[in-house]
C-alpha cells in the first residue's frame, strides 16, 4: 500500500479467496492441475476483471523480504507462486485478449524483493507503458516508501506477537504456533483452522511474525541461523517455517504446533518430516492438516479441532514444565 | 512425556579423507548410460574408484515411495528409489561394514527453487529408512569449478571439473549421432553396437587423458587441445561404417521437459524416446550441455538487467560473455569432429527473446523459459515436426511452463506440442496421448516427403540409383543440410537433387 499511496494510485483487492469465486471466475483459466493456492490467483484475476479498475496488478514475486536474509542461502518464492501469473495469464488471453477487451491494463511485473536495487527499475518498466506520466525517479521514491510500510507493519505485528506470548507468561496460559504458507490467512485456503482454535480460548501466533528480539532468541538458544537443521535453505517461506518450528520447540509456552499445507504442495513436501522432528523433539505437540483444497472440510476440522483441543488441556502444563526446566530464568522481558 | 531434549540435526555426512579414497568407490547417477560412463572415465583418470547407480527401474518408483515423504515430483521419487536399492543391494551383498565405509554418494545441487535444491533431503529420508545414517552423501555445488568434500576424499579441481565437462560434451554428442541414425539403420542393432563401442572409446581416452598444468595451465591446455576432437574422429570411422536409409519419411520428434526427465533413458520416461522410434519418429534428444548453457548465460542476463549497479560492468560482462564463447565454442569444434551430425546448442539468447511475451526469462526454477523457447525455436528453424515435453507429475515449475503454452498455442495454430505427464506408473495413458499428436506429425513428414519429390522431380528410383554411384550419402556421418523442412527425407531428397544439378 505504501508503494502505491505514494504514486498516488488507488488500491482495489479482490475479495478473500473462496471455492465459488474460484468457480465463478477462475475455472478453465489455468490450464495444468495444481496445488489450490496457485489455482485460486484465476479466480482473483477473474473476479478483478469486473471491477472498475484501469490496471490489473499482478506481479511475479521472485524473491521475498525475509527476517532471514543474509543467515539463509536465498529468500525465493516457490516457483508456482513466481511463475503462476504466466500460466493464468495466458487463461485469459488464449482466445482473446480479455484485459484489452475490457480496457484493463494487465501489468505484471518481475518482483524480487531480494535485489531491492533492482526493484524500481522491474516495477518501472513495466508500469511505464500503463502509467504514461510515470517517472523513475518517482517509483524510487514509492519503493523506499513501500518498503518503510512493510517494516513498520512487521514491527508492529511482531510487538502484538510479543504481547501475546507475555501474556501467556503472566497466566501461564499455552499458545498455538502455526506453521503454513503466508497465504493459510486467507479463510479461503487456510480455512480459518487457526480461528476456530482460537474460539476455544487458544492465543495463536502465525510464524512469520513472532517476535525477534536478542534477548529472547538468547534466552531460547538460538539465532537466526537455521543450518544445524536445514541445509538447501533456498526458499524464503520453507526456511521462516523451519526457524518457526525451531522457535516453537523451545519457547515453553508454545505447546502445540499447527501445520497447514495445501493439497500437492511441493515445496511442503520435504519438509514435513524434519518439520515435525524439530518441534517434537522437545515434546511439544504437533498437529497437522495436509492436503487442504478449495473445499473446506467442515466436519473433519470440527473434529480434529476437538482432539488438538484435549490434547492441549491435558499437557500443556507439563509441556511448559519440561521446557521451561532446559533454559534460564524466564529474561525480565518477558514477564514485563 | 519424554524429557525434552531439543536434538533433531539435518544430517552432516562424516569426512571422505584422502586416505580412504583409494578403497571407496564414488557413487552417482542421474544421467545416460553415456554419460555416466564417460564421468566414471574422467573420475578414474584422477585416481577415484567411481560406480554409476544401476539404471532406474519401474520398482524404483516404488521404494522411493516406500522411504520419502509423500508428494514428492517423479524425479525425486525414481531417484531417491534408486538409491535405496543400491544402497541394500550392496548391504546384502558386500555387508553393511562395507556401505558405511567403502562407498559414498555424491549428487549435484544447484539453488533449486523447486525440489532441484532439495533432493538431498528426499536421500537422507532415505538413509533414515534403511537406518544408514552413517552412509556418506555429499551435495557438491553445481556452479563451482572447484571445491572440496570434508576431508578431502573427493577434491573437485579444474583438472577433474574440465575433463566432468568434456565427458558430459561428449555424452552428448554420442547421444545425438545415436538418435539421429538409429532411425535410418539398415542393419538393425548396428548403432546400438556402435554407440557402445564409441563409449568405451572415449571412456579410455578420458581414462588416460594426460593431466597438463594445474589451474591456468590445465584450463588453457584443455581450450587449445586436440586430445578430444582426436578421440572423436576415432570413434567418427566407426560410424562412418553404419549404412542408413533416409528415404523413409520420419516423424521428427524434439523432446524436451524437466531436465531429469528428458535426459533420462529408460523406465523413469516409459522409455518413451525408443517407444517413438518404434513408431516410427526421429528423436531429437535434449543435450545436458544446453542446461549448463543456460545457467552461464543467465548469469549474463542477470547481470544486464542490474548493470547501474554492477562495479566493473564491462569486464564483468567480458568475462562471462567469453566464458559463454568459450563453451559453445569447445562444443562446435568437437561436433565438427562429428562431422557435424549433432545437433548445435542453441541460441540462448533467442530462447529467451522467443519466450518472452509468453514466460519471463528471470523466473527460475526447472528449465524456466526455456521450454517455450525451446519448442518456438523448433518451430521457427524447422527443427522438428513435434515437440513432445516431458513432464514430470507433482513437478513445480514445469506444471506453470506448461499451461502459459495456451497462449503460444493461440499464437502459433501449427506447432505440434504433446505435453505429456510422467508419473511413472502410467505408461498405457501417456503413450496414447503422445500418439495422438504423433499421428499428425508422421502425416506432415509424409507430405513434405511427398512435395519434396514432387518439387524435384524426383524418384525414389532415382535416388536410389544416385546413392548406388555416391555410397557415401548412406553412411550415419553424412550430414545433410537443411532445405527449409523438419523431416530428414524431405532435407535428403532436395540435397540429392541438388547434388545431381536439379536445384537452382
Ligand atoms: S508453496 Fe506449495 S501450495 Fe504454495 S504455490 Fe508452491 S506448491 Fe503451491
Ligand atoms: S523441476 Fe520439477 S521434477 Fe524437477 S526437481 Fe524441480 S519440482 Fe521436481
Amino acid at each position: 500500500m505504501g508503494f502505491f499511496d505514494s504514486l498516488g494510485m488507488k488500491v482495489i483487492f479482490s475479495s478473500d479467496t473462496s471455492e465459488e469465486q474460484y468457480r465463478t471466475y477462475g475455472k478453465g483459466r489455468i490450464t495444468m492441475d495444481s496445488c489450490f493456492p496457485v489455482k485460486a490467483l484465476a479466480g482473483h484475476i477473474g473476479e478483478l476483471l469486473h471491477k472498475d479498475i484501469d490496471i490489473l496488478f499482478v506481479p511475479m514475486i521472485y524473491s521475498l523480504p525475509s527476517f532471514l536474509r543474509g543467515h539463509v542461502m536465498d529468500t525465493l518464492c516457490c516457483t508456482r507462486v513466481m511463475m503462476a501469473p504466466e500460466n493464468i495469464k495466458a487463461g485469459f488471453l488464449k482466445e482473446r485478449d480479455e484485459f484489452k477487451e475490457r480496457g484493463i491494463k494487465y501489468v505484471s511485473p518481475f518482483v524480487p524483493f531480494g535485489e531491492p536495487e533492482l526493484l524500481p527499475k522491474y516495477l518501472f518498466e513495466s508500469l511505464k507503458p500503463a502509467v504514461e506520466d510515470l517517472t523513475y525517479e518517482e517509483v524510487v521514491e514509492a519503493v523506499r516508501e513501500g518498503f518503510a510500510s512493510l517494516e513498520e507493519f512487521d514491527k508492529s505485528m511482531r510487538e502484538k506477537s510479543l504481547e501475546i506470548l507475555r501474556w501467556c507468561v503472566k497466566n501461564n496460559r499455552p499458545a498455538l504456533l502455526v506453521l503454513a504458507r503466508p497465504y493459510h490467512m486467507d479463510p479461503g485456503i487456510g480455512h480459518e483452522i487457526d480461528a476456530e482454535l482460537q474460539l476455544y480460548g487458544y492465543p495463536v501466533l502465525w510464524y512469520n511474525y513472532l517476535p525477534i528480539d536478542k534477548w529472547l532468541l538468547d534466552w531460547l538458544g538460538i539465532s537466526l541461523d537455521i543450518s544445524d537443521v536445514w541445509t538447501s535453505s533456498y526458499s524464503s517461506n520453507t526456511n521462516e517455517i523451519i526457524w518457526g518450528a525451531k522457535f516453537a520447540s523451545r519457547f515453553p509456552w508454545i505447546t502445540g504446533v499447527i501445520r497447514l499445507s495445501s493439497y500437492e504442495c511441493g515445496m511442503d513436501q520435504p519438509t514435513f518430516t524434519p518439520v515435525q522432528r524439530i518441534v517434537e523433539s522437545s515434546g511439544t505437540l504437533f498437529f497437522k492438516f495436509g492436503e487442504l483444497d478449495e473445499t473446506k472440510p467442515a466436519g473433519s476440522v470440527k473434529i480434529r479441532v476437538e482432539t488438538i483441543v484435549y490434547y492441549l488441556e491435558k499437557y500443556s502444563q507439563d509441556i511448559i514444565k519440561k521446557k521451561l526446566s532446559r533454559l534460564r530464568e524466564v529474561p525480565k522481558e518477558l514477564t514485563l | 512425556m519424554e524429557a525434552v531434549s531439543f536434538e533433531y540435526k539435518a544430517y552432516k555426512p562424516r569426512p571422505f579423507t584422502k586416505e580412504e579414497r583409494p578403497y571407496t568407490t564414488i557413487l552417482f547417477g542421474g544421467l545416460t548410460f553415456k554419460h555416466e560412463r564417460l564421468i566414471t572415465g574422467a573420475l578414474e583418470n584422477m585416481g577415484y574408484k567411481a560406480k554409476p547407480l544401476p539404471n532406474i527401474e519401474r520398482i524404483d518408483l516404488d521404494i522411493g515411495k516406500e522411504y520419502i515423504d509423500v508428494g514428492a515430483c517423479c524425479p525425486t521419487t525414481f531417484t531417491a528409489g534408486n538409491l535405496a536399492r543400491t544402497l541394500m543391494d550392496i548391504e546384502k551383498k558386500e555387508g553393511r561394514e562395507a556401505v558405511r565405509d567403502r562407498y559414498v554418494f555424491v549428487t549435484i545441487g544447484a539453488c533449486g527453487p523447486c525440489r532441484f535444491g532439495q533432493y538431498h533431503e528426499s536421500y537422507e529420508r532415505v538413509l533414515e529408512g534403511l537406518n544408514l545414517r552413517d552412509f556418506r552423501l555429499f551435495l557438491l555445488d553445481l556452479l563451482q569449478l572447484e571445491q572440496s568434500v570434508e576431508g578431502g576424499g573427493l577434491e573437485i579441481s579444474m583438472p577433474l571439473t574440465l575433463g566432468l565437462v568434456y565427458a558430459m560434451f561428449m555424452g552428448d554428442l554420442i547421444t545425438d549421432m545415436e538418435y539421429a541414425t538409429r532411425p535410418y539403420e539398415v542393419k538393425k542393432g548396428q548403432t546400438d553396437q556402435v554407440v557402445k563401442d564409441s563409449v568405451e572409446v572415449l571412456y579410455e581416452k578420458l581414462k588416460k587423458r594426460p593431466i597438463v598444468g594445474k589451474k591456468l595451465g590445465n584450463f588453457l591446455w584443455h581450450i587449445f587441445t586436440d586430445y578430444f576432437v582426436d578421440a572423436l574422429k576415432e570413434v567418427k570411422k566407426l560410424w562412418d561404417e553404419i549404412e542408413v536409409d533416409r528415404l523413409q519419411p520420419k516423424a521428427k520428434v524434439k523432446i524436451t521437459g524437466e531436465f531429469w526427465l528428458q535426459t533420462h533413458e529408460g523406465d523413469g520416461n516409459y522409455n518413451i524416446k525408443r517407444w517413438l522410434e518404434e513408431q516410427g519418429a526421429e528423436v531429437i534428444p535434449p543435450p545436458v550441455a544446453v542446461w549448463m548453457d543456460y545457467l552461464i548465460n543467465m548469469e549474463l542476463f542477470k547481470l544486464e538487467d542490474a548493470k547501474p549497479f554492477v562495479k566493473n560492468y564491462y569486464l564483468k560482462k567480458f568475462a562471462i560473455s567469453f566464458f559463454a564463447w568459450l563453451y559453445r565454442r569447445t562444443y562446435d569444434k568437437l561436433r565438427k569432429a562429428l562431422n557435424n551430425i549433432p545437433n548445435p546448442l542453441p541460441s540462448q539468447r533467442e530462447l529467451k527473446e522467443l519466450a518472452r511475451p509468453y514466460f519471463y526469462y528471470r523466473l527460475t526454477g526447472g528449465e524456466g523459459h526455456m521450454l517455450i523457447g525451446k519448442a518456438l525455436y523448433a518451430l521457427k528453424h524447422k527443427q522438428a515436426h513435434m515437440i513432445c515435453e516431458l513432464s514430470p507429475y507433482g513437478c513445480l515449475p514445469n506444471t506453470m511452463s506448461v499451461g502459459a503454452m495456451a497462449k503460444v498455442l493461440a499464437d502459433y495454430p501449427e506447432l505440434l506440442y504433446a505435453p505429456i505427464e510422467i508419473k511413472g506408473d502410467s505408461e498405457v495413458h501417456a503413450y496414447s496421448r503422445c500418439q495422438m499428436v504423433l499421428t499428425e506429425a508422421k502425416r506432415r513428414a509424409k507430405e513434405e516427403f511427398e512435395q519434396a519429390l514432387e518439387k524435384t522431380g524426383l524418384s525414389l528410383e532415382d535416388i536410389r540409383d544416385f546413392e548406388e554411384k555416391h555410397p557415401q550419402l548412406k553412411r550415419a556421418t553424412y550430414k545433410v543440410p537443411n532445405y527449409g523442412y523438419a523431416g530428414t527425407s524431405a532435407n535428403y531428397v532436395m540435397h540429392v537433387a541438388k547434388l545431381m544439378g536439379r536445384l537452382k
